[in-house]
């Protein structure tokens, strides 16, 4: 117990410590979404009527779809934590790999909003969107840039919870040594709260 | 907190509960989308937003259960700072052309 | 009585020097103070790229003509920002001072993170090499300022990609610094080390590294961003496609002004710490200063609008801006009076390490009052864009900053090292900067008060006078700077050996061997006093 609130001192293997250097790098990854959400916000007040009109233009329900796929992702992501600690290894794993086939979905549903965005010609510095108001070149490049940055993300966090898999199976993680899972978690759930902003800033623009 | 005291707060059923409320929450925003709500619908969408986040935040990642004053300051500072940021960005984007 | 450690140590300890040898061994480290060291190696090698980058602009401006062309001069003053601001003063203090000494100030044997931190070192060099790549590849090496204003960022031809592209990568390092040792002072203070038993240095490095944490990813997206425009055309910041210059310059300001607290608050937290030892007495007001320290942070990240009073933002943020401005200078001003109220009745030990740190305050004083006649709104008008703005920041970041972080060469080299510098020699070349220092950088106050343009790269024959004076300053600069270096070098290879605390200090780093060995104690101590303790220190002895 902390019965002395000045003594913190661990040996090496500090799961409090690993997990509050973990949520200091969701702060920063917060700030960095954050950055791009004051130049939305910026151009949004700017331009209301044509952030209103592009956002028509996208597909809300996948848009929707993809939202409640992360959401999902999420819970299966915290239960098969919660199952590792428990020591049900196989239902982590599956809940695991869940977590990652929904991440994938998400990618995939992404590539095809994109592609048609495309194939119509609507893409940063495309002619085709040169020619359309200003408000509207802000809000794609916006969009592509923010569901872009953030589409990295979900990958970076696959390919992260594919190591922890790794590990699972190389019994590296069990009942008692979870942190690394539990630390992707939470990173996982940071994609899906950036997720959760990026949905009806988008697409449900009135 | 030892790692394995850590297990009592993990529960399969508080989980699916917050995934139902999160999905409903989505259905209302979505829903709200096609209403008629003005200035309003974008201090809507952000609540809705920031109750879904909050839900994330407190029992996906466990911030609920966290007992050092750390963990329980960190989600606000860091919405102070992005706060305080547009903010005063703004003191300069609504006001260009003067005060009225 | 105080720690468990004896200054003689019956059986001869290995340093961490001699734990493990060879390059690899270093490259690929884990431990804090060998990271330092190599932080320190290449930090010193960029200070000496950025001051041969700023002879020539010296030069250049001795007097009206011209030895070069005005591509040439903005990229010199271009690089000699880059490579001062995001290769020696962001990084210096927190990653070398900061790295070796914060862990065994809190009574630790590492950082949370010693893997990280390699990896931070890793990005360092890398953003680093970037950098200086930008300058050899491409059209060459950018000519927009160390600030990448758009819309020009975005349109001139020369490297400003991979320019940016590498501060990115040096953000990244930063952040992970910050996690680092954030993480570090929660965790890791060993038993009985409470927040308010910190060495000063830790609260400041501590502060800073929030600072690191929370502003950092702004100017990583606004890098990004800059980087996205060129290559795809986003439109974000261009003018002909709907978007704000302006707001360019709030974004990246909204992490360079915070920057400026990352560096100078770490050498705050040298001199609330050399102070104290020099005058053999408890600092005055100690959780003022571990306090104004967070209060510098948090204030001095709501002001960065100072740095845009000409630029068309809005009068209202302006006058918003300068008033936040004026109330960041107040902690500024309680850590002043409160060093100040240190020294007085105390017994004052005339050593480099206090020299330094007197220079400081006394630079960092004329560099902050400056600052609040720059931060009102009338002046500004007048001063913006002249060489009262970098005479300003001089006075802060090389008088201050840079002071501090000589102060903390001189007052760590013998726990380092374990060897002695000549003081002799080491306070003669503080004289010789200390003069260089005034006659350069206030006759740029002088000039920029007489209306001299800054990124200028000739003038009008009326300002050849003053140019000639700063030059020459410049150059009595340089040879302090040559000396000190030289007698540090010196001192390194040839100097006595040091004991394990030659200054009498009472924080944790002196009661442990010079230099330190690998696992810092060989029993985590137990804490029972305060940082700045001396008497009862004495009273053991």
């Amino acid at each position: 117990m902390n019965e002395v609130k000045t003594s913190v001192f661990e040996e090496a293997g500090d799961y409090t410590g690993a997990k509050l250097g973990m949520w200091l790098f969701i702060l920063s990854e917060l700030l960095l979404f954050g950055g791009m959400f004051i130049l939305y916000s910026a151009y949004r007040y700017k331009n209301p009527v044509d952030f209103h009109h592009a956002s028509r233009e996208l597909e809300v329900l996948l848009g929707t779809l993809n939202t409640i796929i992360l959401l999902t992702s999420s819970l299966s992501m915290a239960a098969s934590i919660a199952a590792m600690q428990k020591g049900q290894r196989k239902l982590s794993t599956y809940l695991l790999i869940a977590t990652m086939a929904l991440g994938l979905l998400f990618l995939v549903n992404k590539g095809f909003e994109w592609g048609t965005k495309i194939e119509l010609g609507i893409y940063p510095n495309s002619p085709t969107l040169l020619t359309r108001s200003k408000g509207e070149v802000l809000f794609y490049g916006l969009y592509y840039v923010m569901t872009g940055l953030h589409g990295l993300h979900v990958l970076a966090g696959i390919s992260v919870l594919f190591v922890m898999l790794i590990l699972i199976l190389k019994e590296k993680i069990g009942k008692t040594h979870f942190t690394p899972l539990e630390n992707s978690g939470l990173y996982w759930h940071l994609v899906d709260i950036i997720w959760i902003f990026l949905y009806p800033l988008f697409y449900l623009i009135t | 907190m030892k790692p394995e005291e850590e297990i009592g707060k993990s529960r399969y059923k508080t989980y699916l509960l917050v995934w139902v409320t999160l999905v409903i929450l989505t259905g209302m925003t979505f829903s709200a989308a096609g209403m008629e709500f003005g200035r309003w619908a974008v201090l809507i969408a952000l609540a809705i937003a920031g109750t879904k986040s909050g839900l994330v935040l407190n029992y996906f990642m466990h911030l609920k259960s966290e007992r050092l004053l750390i963990f329980k300051v960190i989600i606000p500072l860091v919405m102070a700072v992005f706060l305080v940021f547009i903010l005063l960005t703004f003191s300069d984007l609504a006001f260009r052309g003067g005060v009225k | 009585m105080t720690s468990n450690m004896a200054t003689e140590n019956v059986r001869p300890r290995i340093s961490f020097y001699e734990d493990r040898r060879g390059i690899l061994s270093w490259i690929f480290t884990s431990d804090h103070k060998r990271i330092a060291l190599l932080y320190l190696i290449f930090v010193i090698a960029f200070f000496f790229s950025g001051v041969v980058l700023g002879f020539f602009m010296r030069l250049q401006m001795l007097a009206p003509g011209t030895i070069m062309g005005p591509q040439t001069y903005n990229a010199l003053f271009t690089l000699h920002g880059i490579v001062m601001i995001f290769l020696v003063v962001i990084p210096a203090i927190v990653t070398v001072f900061g790295n070796f000494f914060l862990p065994i100030q809190i009574g630790a044997r590492d950082v949370a993170f010693p893997r990280i931190n390699l990896l931070s070192w890793w990005l360092f060099v890398t953003g680093a090499i970037i950098v200086a790549l930008s300058v050899f590849t491409g059209e060459g090496p950018p000519d927009t300022g160390w600030t990448f204003y758009a819309p020009y960022s975005l349109r001139t031809t020369v490297n400003v990609p991979m320019a940016v592209f590498g501060v990115f990568i040096l953000g990244m390092s930063s952040i992970l610094t910050g996690i680092n040792l954030v993480t570090t002072t929660h965790r890791l203070r060993a038993p009985g080390m409470s927040w308010k038993r910190l060495p000063l240095f830790v609260w400041a490095i501590y502060a800073t590294s929030w600072v690191q944490i929370l502003a950092t990813p702004v100017i990583g997206i606004t890098m990004v961003l800059i980087f996205l425009e060129r290559f795809f055309g986003v439109g974000v910041f261009d003018p002909t496609k709907g978007g704000d210059p302006i707001l360019y310059q709030h974004m990246f300001w909204i992490y360079s002004h915070p920057a400026t607290y990352i560096m100078i608050l770490p050498a705050m937290g040298i001199v609330s710490d050399v102070v104290p030892v020099f005058a053999r007495k408890k600092i005055f007001g100690y959780m003022a200063i571990a306090l104004s320290g967070m209060a510098i942070a948090a204030v001095g990240s709501l002001v960065w609008g100072h740095h845009m009073f000409v630029s068309g933002q809005s009068d209202f943020a302006d006058l918003l801006f300068s008033l936040l401005t004026f109330l960041v200078a107040v902690p500024s001003a309680i850590k002043v009076f409160n060093w100040v109220a240190t020294l007085h009745k105390g017994s004052v030990v005339i050593e480099p390490p206090l020299l330094f740190c007197l220079a400081f305050i006394f630079l960092f004083s004329i560099g902050g009052l400056t600052g609040l006649i720059q931060g009102a709104l009338a002046p500004n008008m007048h001063l913006h864009d002249t060489y009262w703005i970098p005479g300003h920041f001089h006075y802060i970041i090389f008088g201050g900053m840079g002071f501090g972080l000589f102060a903390a060469f001189h007052y760590w080299f013998p726990k380092m090292f374990g060897r002695m510098y000549n003081r002799k020699v080491a306070t003669w070349a503080w004289v010789i900067m200390f003069i260089g220092f005034n006659v350069f950088y206030f006759s740029m106050l002088l000039l920029g008060w007489e209306g001299m343009p800054r990124r200028y790269y000739d003038y009008l024959p009326q300002f050849r006078t003053l140019h000639l004076t700063a030059t020459f300053g410049s150059w009595i600069l340089i040879a302090g700077l040559i000396l000190m270096f030289g007698n540090l070098f010196r001192g390194l290879f040839r100097g006595e050996k040091a004991e394990d605390n030659p200054w009498d200090g009472a924080t944790l780093e002196w009661q442990i061997p010079s230099p330190p060995p690998t696992e810092n104690f060989e029993k985590i101590p137990v804490v029972n006093r305060g940082p700045y303790d001396f008497k009862e220190f004495v009273k053991n002895e």
